[in-house]
């Protein structure tokens, strides 16, 4: 019975759930036959269950609403406001008694039993003025208990069969489903236990990875995760709900609040579809209710107050939700008389929260969100309504307890914006765990775009007064240390030679974020964070590692917002400048910025430089009539040095390519890449330029690339170093390889040597090996040990470091032809 | 309060008592991680199972600066508002009754104290202060927040 019993208060709950919306929609429209529908079964069915629990009390009161909505459907008579309230008050006190009876109370709590003829007769003295039928209206009264024999209107057990009929049809789509009621804490316990699971599984997952491959347990381990997961998302749409539960019931509140304070509201609900967690729903029920009750209360003027400043009427309430990410944003606006900063300071500032001068300092913003401070208040009149001793820091306070947020905006005059934010917490999301300051912290991969290593060349780090950016893809993306966000020393290497993870925001921004490693990703439980660590604002939530150990989860949306990442006006200023480039030139029109040795500012075409290297000075040979460099164990003609000698011990140098030659340019510094719009002036006197422009308002001389590649281009000597046989002895190996090898060869044995090989043999050597007829067939340098050569000799003295370089560079020129012909 | 279970844990140097009511159960601390960006109290988060929870200094809560105390390896976890934290102490020394009614001292307990102080109560061991634990958990900043408003 017991059981019975409680199945009956759920169904009642759920339908008066579920008609509280179609009463309103009722009123608007007494004469909508679909919902008197709908009501009507709503009334029917309690009578019948109730009948069945003998609980005389509500069957009557059921019944008379039962036999008055009968009476609009048979069309006996007009329904019409009175009728309708009369119908709504009868449905409150059922909604009563539901509780009580749940509570296990005596019904007699509501007064003696005759307490309930009030609510009857209001009915029935609605339906006396309207239809001539006074009499039944006394009847009702007195054979509360007799069966209601009426020969005007259909019987109940007619009534009853075509409801049956009526909510059978209407429930044929939905029939496939079939639906039990489960308490929500054993909703919670399978919860934990999967969230539990999904933690037992990524710790097996982990040993089994260290054990190394293990078919056997591999096959089944493997089935196990896809069941999982698959258990994992059932169990995740369990506990989501659609927002509409929380809103069907606004329509009701809104109706009611509005006529107990003679104003007119309209409510316009959007994004019922959006889901939630159902412990979310119950959490922001509350404080959705109680700005709600602001709105009307406080917000919305009178009809007439609204006809003076030329409003209509009737105001409007808009609530709307919005999921972005792993937050959902409910939006609560009305259309009134809006915050008074004014009051809000003054009360501020009389309730001791600030002071008269720092009022002075305050933005608008700041001093409308006072009014979440604790023992905060303006209403002069507390109504019944609202200003209960339940203030809006209750609000934020249950917000913040679940991570969310709340603030307001507000126009005078023109109304006022509540802005809840409300995180998906406690559920599992794809994540990423990255390093940054010796420690870990997760990402959720919704956010992630890709990762980019920093030693790539797609990027290109550079440094504007505090900000970061890198070029991805070709854009400027704004770029955030995580080290430096979260206030932790940075491990130098890796800041050096960052990795990437580039994060698209909900609203389309780009930004990267520069960490120390990656480290794995997999699923993560997320779990809410205290309120103190929330509200620093970093994280969303802390979730268990693999092996056990916490890591945070980063509020992305926070981090980017906190350092203006998403504000409009950023976004816009980069925009149509980009878009203007686009349009106006050709992205061919794009240089890299830089000075050279002379302190020219010069700059050459974006699409030359294939990268930026830095090289030691040891790395460069000026011995040859052209400089070069060696880069990776290639040589490269380089061009740009200075006349002096070089005093720093690393050069910086621009690596061109036009595609098959390469050349380095030295250079001072390197700037930036710009934009070429400016005109270009050419300037015949100078060969090497292509012209000057302007640039930032400089003169900049942009290099001519044909001119610099006919010059000094060069295929690059490259994979293959040149080959080099040095002698077998001691000094050949300590003191001229080394040499030898730094200058990029490569020293190989004499059977490795190819005809290409360059062959550095000392000249009693070379003599004795010519008299034999063994010569080395390629290129050859022959070592003399006297400084004074002897005349007609091509020796070169062992310590001729300049001689020797330039005798390799010659013959490595001419091997590299006897190699591509060979 | 007579016969009221209390858990009683040395807290920089000075015997504080907790209502066994609220401690939850008490772990060995493993390795916490820490929290950039938070108020110095709290250490960091651990892990219980599959649960997070905040660990807080409870030295620091109080708002002292003084390093020197030893830390016990175990702490006492204690729930406020659906959230559960690990309370780090110099020691925990003993769950033992309540002998009376909390009360107060002439003079105060001084500024630090008094914040998260119920008041005194006489246990079986000696007397204790009584900790209100969401006075303690909200940290010294709190205190700050509420004395500048007051201003």
């Amino acid at each position: 019975m017991d059981d019975l019993l409680a199945e009956f208060i759920a169904e009642t709950r759920e339908m008066l759930e579920a008609s509280s919306g179609e009463i309103v929609a009722w009123e608007a429209d007494p004469t909508d036959r679909a919902r008197i529908d709908t009501i009507f079964r709503f009334v029917h069915t309690v009578k019948g269950n109730c009948g069945f629990f003998d609980f005389p009390r509500l069957a009557d009161l059921s019944h008379s609403a039962e036999d008055a909505l009968a009476d609009c459907r048979a069309g006996r008579r007009d329904p019409d406001p009175q009728m309708v309230s009369a119908v709504l008050a009868i449905i409150d006190r059922i909604a009563v008694m539901i509780d009580a009876i749940e509570a296990g109370e005596d019904l007699t709590v509501f007064g003696p039993e005759g307490g309930d003829e009030l609510l009857i007769n209001a009915l029935s003295d609605t339906r006396e003025t309207l239809v001539d039928d006074g009499s039944r209206a006394g009847k009702q009264g007195s054979n509360r208990h007799q069966d209601e024999p009426g020969i005007a209107h259909p019987s109940p057990a007619d009534d009853f069969a075509t409801d049956r009929a009526v909510s059978g049809r209407r429930a044929d789509p939905a029939a496939a489903q079939r639906t039990i009621r489960l308490p929500v804490e054993l909703l919670d316990r399978v919860m934990s236990g999967v969230s539990d699971m999904v933690l037992a599984r990524n710790d097996l997952a982990h040993r089994l990875r260290q054990a190394g491959n293990q078919p056997t347990i591999d096959g089944p381990f493997e089935r196990l995760t896809t069941i999982l997961t698959d258990v994992r998302d059932a169990i995740t749409r369990m506990r989501m709900q659609r927002i509409e539960t929380l809103f069907s019931a606004l329509p009701r509140l809104v109706r009611d609040l509005s006529a107990e304070l003679g104003k007119q509201v309209m409510v316009d609900l959007d994004g019922g579809d959006v889901e939630l967690d159902r412990e979310m729903i119950e959490t922001i029920r509350d404080p959705l209710t109680h700005i709600i009750r602001n709105a009307i209360d406080h917000g919305i003027e009178t009809p007439a107050a609204r006809r003076a400043t030329s409003k209509r009427e009737t105001g409007l309430l808009t609530i709307a939700a919005r999921q972005s990410g792993n937050t959902i944003a409910i939006v609560i606006s009305d259309d009134g008389r809006g915050l008074d900063e004014e009051r809000i300071a003054a009360k501020a500032i009389a309730t001791a929260m600030i002071t008269a001068a720092e009022r002075g300092h305050m933005s608008r913003d700041k001093i409308l969100n006072l009014i979440f401070e604790p023992g905060f208040s303006t209403a002069e009149v507390v109504s019944n309504v609202s200003g209960r001793g339940v203030g809006l820091d209750v609000v934020r306070q249950n917000l913040e307890r679940v991570g969310g947020s709340i603030k307001v905006a507000s126009a005078p005059g023109h109304g006022t914006l509540f802005t809840m934010q409300i995180p998906l917490t406690l559920s599992i999301i794809a994540g990423l765990t990255v390093e940054a300051g010796g420690q870990r912290f997760a990402i959720p991969q919704s956010y992630v775009e890709e990762i980019v290593q920093g030693s790539s060349r797609a990027l290109d780090l550079t440094h504007m007064g505090e900000a970061a950016l890198v070029t991805f893809r070709g854009n400027r993306v704004p770029c955030l240390m995580l080290a430096e966000v979260l206030g932790l020393a940075p491990d130098a290497a890796a800041t050096r030679d960052p990795t990437l993870v580039m994060l698209r925001l909900a609203s389309g921004d780009l930004f990267a974020l520069a960490v120390e490693g990656i480290h794995n990703h997999g699923d993560l439980v997320v779990k809410p964070l205290a309120p103190a660590v929330m509200r620093c604002g970093l994280y969303a939530g802390s979730t268990l590692l693999d092996d056990g150990q916490p890591v945070l989860l980063l509020d992305v949306a926070n981090i980017a917002a906190a350092h203006e990442l998403v504000s409009e006006t950023r976004i816009r200023v980069l925009r149509p400048a980009e878009d203007a480039t686009v349009q106006v030139v050709q992205d061919a029109d794009r240089a890299m910025l830089f000075t050279d040795f002379a302190g020219r500012r010069s700059a050459v075409r974006l699409e030359l430089v294939q990268r930026i290297e830095t090289a030691p000075v040891s790395a460069i040979d000026r011995s040859g009539p052209r400089p070069r460099a060696v880069i990776e164990g290639m040589i490269l003609p380089l061009v740009g040095l200075p006349d002096e000698p070089l005093s720093r011990p690393r050069v910086r140098l621009l690596r061109l390519s036009d595609g098959t030659c390469e050349l380095l340019y030295a250079v001072r510094e390197v700037e930036d890449a710009v934009v070429i719009d400016g005109a270009l002036r050419p300037v015949p006197e100078d060969p090497l330029a292509e012209a000057v422009t302007l640039i930032d308002g400089a003169p900049v001389t942009l290099i001519d690339a044909h001119e610099l590649f006919a010059r000094f281009g060069e295929p690059p000597i490259a994979a293959n170093r040149p080959k080099c046989t040095i002698p077998a002895d001691d000094w050949a190996r300590t003191i001229l390889g080394p040499l030898v090898a730094s200058a990029g060869y490569e020293i190989v044995h004499n059977d490795d040597a190819d005809p290409a090989t360059i062959a550095i043999i000392f000249d009693e050597v070379f003599e004795v090996a010519e008299a034999l007829g063994r010569a080395p067939t390629g290129p050859s340098i022959r070592l003399r040990d006297h400084p004074e050569a002897p005349k007609g000799c091509a020796t070169i003295y062992r310590y001729d470091r300049e001689g020797l370089l330039a005798a390799l560079g010659t013959a490595a020129r001419s091997a590299g032809t006897v190699g591509e012909r060979a | 309060m007579t016969n009221h279970l209390l858990v009683i844990a040395q807290i920089a140097g000075r015997r504080c008592a907790m209502s066994a009511l609220d401690v939850k159960s008490v772990i060995e601390l493993g390795a916490i991680t820490p929290i950039p960006r938070t108020p110095d109290h709290i250490a960091g988060i651990t892990a219980l199972r599959s649960q997070a929870l905040t660990v807080i200094d409870c030295r620091l809560a109080l708002g002292l600066t003084h390093h020197n105390w030893p830390t016990d390896h175990r702490a006492a976890v204690v729930a406020d508002s659906g959230h559960s934290y690990a309370l780090m102490v110099d020691a925990i020394e003993d769950i033992t009754t309540a002998v009376g009614e909390p009360g107060q001292v002439p003079g105060g307990f001084g500024a630090e104290w008094s914040r998260v102080a119920t008041g005194m109560i006489e246990t079986m061991i000696g007397p204790a202060l009584l900790i209100d634990l969401p006075a303690l958990l909200a940290g010294p900043d709190a205190m700050r927040h509420e004395s500048e408003a007051a201003l």
